[in-house]
């Protein structure tokens, strides 16, 4: 395997490459690194506190009592920033990359926020099932979503009743996790080349119907008690519990010739949603292709999608001698490894069209290890989160950071990361390569759980300075899996000769490597992924 | 009369060339006889349009409210528990309305006559009535496309078409079209409103944020050290290189966008209230908002944004520009009402929207550039008539609107009001599990984007243009707002 589809299988699948793993990956042979990867389970979320938020029967509110008040109540109990912490720690240092990989896929396709659900435990519950599933099944994912209690909150699905249901999960559910509004042809193209509904409001409101009658599960507490009546209080730990009373019976005719019988309970009626939209014909390609354009390109064939919604709907891909999945439809380790290990995402040479911007997150993590670096996760969320536009677990809405379906200016293609692409935001990226280059990252906040910053070492680097060819080779290889483009090459290799012992003393070598860092980190060849 | 081609060329060399940064690169080709009627700033015939898109989509039924006792009893008589007490609304004169409590900042603007309610506007192909919606396949042109949907009709609003394909904004193609010098300057993110066929709205930070690549930074330090230079010097030459992939190349051009728009921006958009270069009377109709040096964040702080650079137009170049804002979390599904129907979260973010604007028209008034600025809304959609069980609305179709400048022929409204009854003639439902007052709208986007742009300069064939299904609306093309 080439220098260059290892690291382009790192980009793909892991937060960033490193020297090291590229050399890993080269060893293994991609199918035998996917397997392995595959095989991995060592990032959990652990950090932040527990559920005695929603057993608090004191008048006095939870942040206000004496055993909980401090200036950072909201964090440790309520926000998601814990989550972030845990996050950044485990993409810049654990070994199981393609599981979190694919779980941050996950978390873009079937959203919950911070922003309208509060509750560290409930969001670290509904994130570690992402993980967990990240090679399971589709449908499993799809059915402890539909009984998380955050995303009952996130979407009014959580005592939903059949009296006015509230349509919001039933819409969502349709339109953003599942099928889409389109009716697809199986390579995930549209039918007759123009957008022709997949489902009518009368669908939608058969769906909320079916969907009423979940409550909180049990355990949860308030001083005035629980509100309605027969429901339980707000609590977020397990999945969602049916409540009779709330739930529709009446039969409702849904999708992909499934109906809903009348007097079905809330679970019954839920396992219809679950086999008329894992059955319908837009969800393998649907599905498929958002994989896709959160691991390799934005903009895939039409032949790409089909393989790989044909390894969605088989359950099963093989590729290297190896097979994956385990033969049911929806399978992820199958969907997954097809997204990988196809010819469009391998090779040396990439077509034009080929690649995605690296969204905020993964290039900071990219740079991050790249550079032996680390991130307890503190510096990217509020400051650098907030700035590029991608506070993890924070996007504004169930529609994600940015749309699949973002035009990039000109031309016909698509661009889902330009959706929260500017001017400024340009400007900042390299702003965020000065911050960790010439401002030394940030050091640890004394209030933060183990915390050790966000640093970048760049000492390794320094042998190389004296041949200032051979630095900027060294670093556009682990930035690009390729020397730079000749004429940005030689651009850069003189900017990193402009610093020389007679002009800097001792330190020539290592501002040598921070520039040759900071233009070959600066470069579209990095900030695209191909 | 140009061809699109050749306006959209025109248009990115314009703003590019009227910022420097033209040159061996981009060749100079026919500018010279294309860039003479533009470009050059004639405060005497500035105008400005302002988009504030309400993302979510906003209850346009509890924003205005009829007042007579038929639908005034019609309306809280379904909408129950979240009907806004007659007694609470602000009285629109004679007009038979009245705004939400929550937007007395408004008030003045309509005593003036300078604010324009719009009535049940939504995304049309073409005039639709209630049996040609039923009766419509689901491929059908005639039905906008994904109705209901947020994202679909955020596209639909954005770009004012019937079709979630269409690449480009209203507002972008306006660009193009009239060959204004910028793009859509935004304060509130990508907005497809704003994307052209060949550029991306000009995103900028709020005040006090750098719009700059410290690397690329003026001080004397760093001019002065060659190894500083040549890393600005990389930098810049890196992304003027032609890359050997699509998107590389459209992330070098951004780039190059960026930095040239950052040289003649940045000193203008980092300016907060009370500082070295703020501009008194702005600070002054904002001072409501502003705590310290800080306007209150979201829409008063992007408007407060906006105020500036028009009055900062010989920086920002142009006698056209249009700009983009937006608050977010419109969409009350649920307790959209707080411990009565006048409190909570609607109301808040009605407050937030009717203050904002409030000051902003003010500023607009005290920079006397009322006339030469007309802000207005959009939103995804309209919100069912009825509640659903979680004291919040669901999503719909048709929706109310404001208008709001000097130009405006306001202390009227205009288009029509629904018919407030659920299965009746404006209501997309005719199952008995399904009636929930979702609008079908009499007034298509393409008509009040007409409107806007017709005031804004644009003719009859520049609006074709832009619109590509007015057309279909005959003689009705604009609404007569302005």
């Amino acid at each position: 395997m080439s220098v260059r589809d290892a690291y382009r299988l790192t980009d793909q699948a892991t937060f960033g490459a490193t020297e090291s793993l590229i050399t890993d990956v080269r060893t293994q042979g991609a199918s035998a690194w996917v397997a392995a990867q595959m095989a991995l389970s060592t990032s959990r979320y652990t950090l932040g506190n527990g559920d005695a938020i929603h057993k608090n029967t004191s008048n006095t509110a939870f942040c206000d009592q004496s055993a909980n008040a401090g200036a950072n109540c909201w964090r440790d109990w309520y926000s998601s920033t814990p989550l972030a912490w845990d996050f950044y720690r485990n993409a810049t240092q654990k070994n199981d990359q393609l599981r979190q990989r694919v779980a941050f896929a996950l978390q873009q396709i079937v959203v919950v926020n911070n922003l309208e659900v509060e509750g560290t435990y409930g969001l670290r519950n509904y994130y570690n099932t992402l993980l967990d599933n990240a090679f399971g099944n589709y449908r499993q994912v799809l059915k402890k979503v539909a009984m998380s209690p955050v995303m009952g909150d996130f979407l009014n699905n959580a005592n939903n009743d059949k009296a006015a249901p509230n349509e919001n999960f039933a819409r969502e559910l349709l339109q953003l996790f599942s099928i889409g509004t389109c009716t697809l042809n199986a390579d995930g193209s549209l039918q007759g080349g123009a957008c022709s509904a997949t489902y009518d409001n009368e669908t939608v409101r058969a769906y909320a119907y079916a969907l009423t009658g979940w409550t909180y599960p049990a355990g949860g507490a308030t001083p005035y008690g629980c509100w309605p009546t027969g429901a339980n209080c707000q609590y977020y730990g397990g999945d969602m519990v049916p409540v009779a009373r709330y739930h529709d019976t009446t039969a409702r005719t849904l999708l992909s010739g499934v109906s809903v019988p009348a007097n079905s309970t809330a679970p019954q009626a839920l396992e219809l949603v679950l086999d008329s939209l894992m059955n319908h014909p837009n969800t393998a390609a649907f599905v498929g292709k958002q994989l896709i354009q959160h691991l390799v390109s934005s903009n895939p064939s039409p032949a790409y999608v089909q393989r790989v919604a044909n390894a969605f709907t088989s359950g099963s891909y093989s590729a290297g001698g190896r097979t994956f999945g385990a033969g049911a439809r929806g399978d992820l380790a199958a969907t997954v490894a097809a997204v990988l290990l196809d010819v469009e995402a391998r090779g040396d040479t990439p077509a034009r069209r080929a690649g995605k911007l690296r969204e905020p997150v993964l290039m900071f993590t990219g740079v991050l290890r790249a550079l032996n670096g680390r991130s307890d996760g503190d510096a990217l969320t509020w400051w650098w989160g907030e700035t590029l536009r991608q506070h993890v677990f924070r996007p504004p809405s169930v529609f994600n950071f940015y749309p699949p379906d973002y035009p990039v200016p000109g031309g016909t293609l698509v661009g889902p990361q330009f959706g929260i692409h500017n001017a400024n935001s340009a400007l900042e990226r390299l702003n965020f390569l000065t911050y960790l280059l010439y401002w030394g990252g940030s050091t640890a906040a004394a209030s933060v759980p183990g915390a050790f910053g966000t640093t970048v070492t760049t000492t390794g680097f320094e042998a190389d300075a004296a041949d200032a060819a051979k630095l900027v080779d060294r670093m556009s290889v682990l930035a690009t899996g390729a020397a730079l483009p000749s004429a940005t090459r030689t651009q850069v290799i003189q900017a990193v000769e402009a610093f020389t012992l007679a002009n800097n003393g001792a330190t020539w070598q290592s501002e040598r490597v921070k520039q040759a860092a900071y233009l070959v980190f600066a470069t579209p060849a990095f900030q695209v992924q191909r | 009369m140009k061809g699109p081609q050749m306006n959209r060329r025109f248009t990115r060399r314009n703003w590019l060339k009227t910022s420097g940064l033209v040159g061996a690169s981009l060749g100079a080709g026919a500018i010279g006889n294309l860039f003479a009627p533009h470009g050059i700033a004639r405060a005497a015939d500035y105008k400005a349009l302002v988009c504030i898109f309400l993302y979510g989509g906003n209850d346009g039924l509890n924003t205005i409210v009829p007042t007579d006792a038929t639908r005034y009893g019609q309306y809280s008589a379904v909408r129950k528990t979240l009907a806004l007490p007659q007694a609470s609304l602000i009285g629109l004169g004679t007009s038979g309305f009245g705004l939400h409590p929550a937007l007395t900042g408004l008030a003045p603007a309509w005593q003036e006559g300078r604010l324009a309610p719009v009535f049940n506007v939504g995304p049309l192909h073409q005039p639709l009535t209630k049996a040609q919606y039923r009766a419509a396949a689901a491929s059908s042109d005639a039905i906008p496309d994904s109705l209901f949907s947020h994202s679909d009709q955020q596209i639909l609003w954005e770009t004012g078409t019937s079709d979630s394909l269409t690449r480009t904004g209203w507002g972008g193609r306006a660009t193009d079209t009239l060959a204004t010098t910028n793009p859509v300057i935004s304060v509130g993110g990508n907005g497809r409103f704003g994307l052209s066929s060949r550029s991306a709205p000009l995103v900028l930070p709020e005040p006090g944020s750098v719009f700059g690549a410290y690397e690329l930074g003026t001080d004397a330090w760093r001019l002065q050290y060659a190894p500083l230079v040549a890393r600005a010097a990389a930098l810049r030459t890196v992304y003027a290189q032609a890359q050997d992939n699509d998107l590389a190349d459209a992330y070098a051009a951004m780039q190059r966008d960026a930095f040239t728009m950052s040289d003649r921006l940045s000193a203008l958009v980092k300016v907060k209230p009370g500082e070295a270069g703020s501009v008194a009377a702005i600070d002054n109709a904002f001072a409501p908002l502003i705590s310290g040096s800080d306007v209150a964040a979201g829409l008063p702080r992007q408007l407060y944004q906006v105020a500036k650079l028009i009055a900062g137009n010989a920086t920002v170049q142009g006698n056209r520009q249009i700009y983009f804002a937006q608050a977010g979390g419109f969409d009350t599904h649920g307790n959209q009402i707080g411990t009565d129907p006048t409190t909570g979260t609607h109301a808040a973010l009605l407050k937030q929207v009717g203050d904002a604007l409030g000051c902003f028209y003010s500023a607009m008034k005290a920079l006397a550039m009322a006339d030469a600025v007309t802000a207005f809304t959009q939103s995804d959609f309209g919100r069912t008539f009825t509640p659903n069980n979680s004291s919040g609305t669901d999503h719909a179709w048709g929706n109310q609107h404001l208008v709001i400048g000097g130009a405006v022929k306001g202390g009227l409204t205009y288009g029509t009001y629904p018919t407030l009854a659920l299965g009746g003639p404006d209501d997309v439902g005719v199952d008995s599990w399904e009636l929930q007052g979702r609008w079908i709208p009499t007034t298509s986007v393409d008509q009040y984007a007409a409107t806007l742009l017709g005031w804004f300069g644009a003719s009859d064939a520049q609006l074709d243009a832009v619109l590509p299904n007015l057309a279909n609306f005959g003689s009705a093309r604009r609404l007569g707002f302005l």
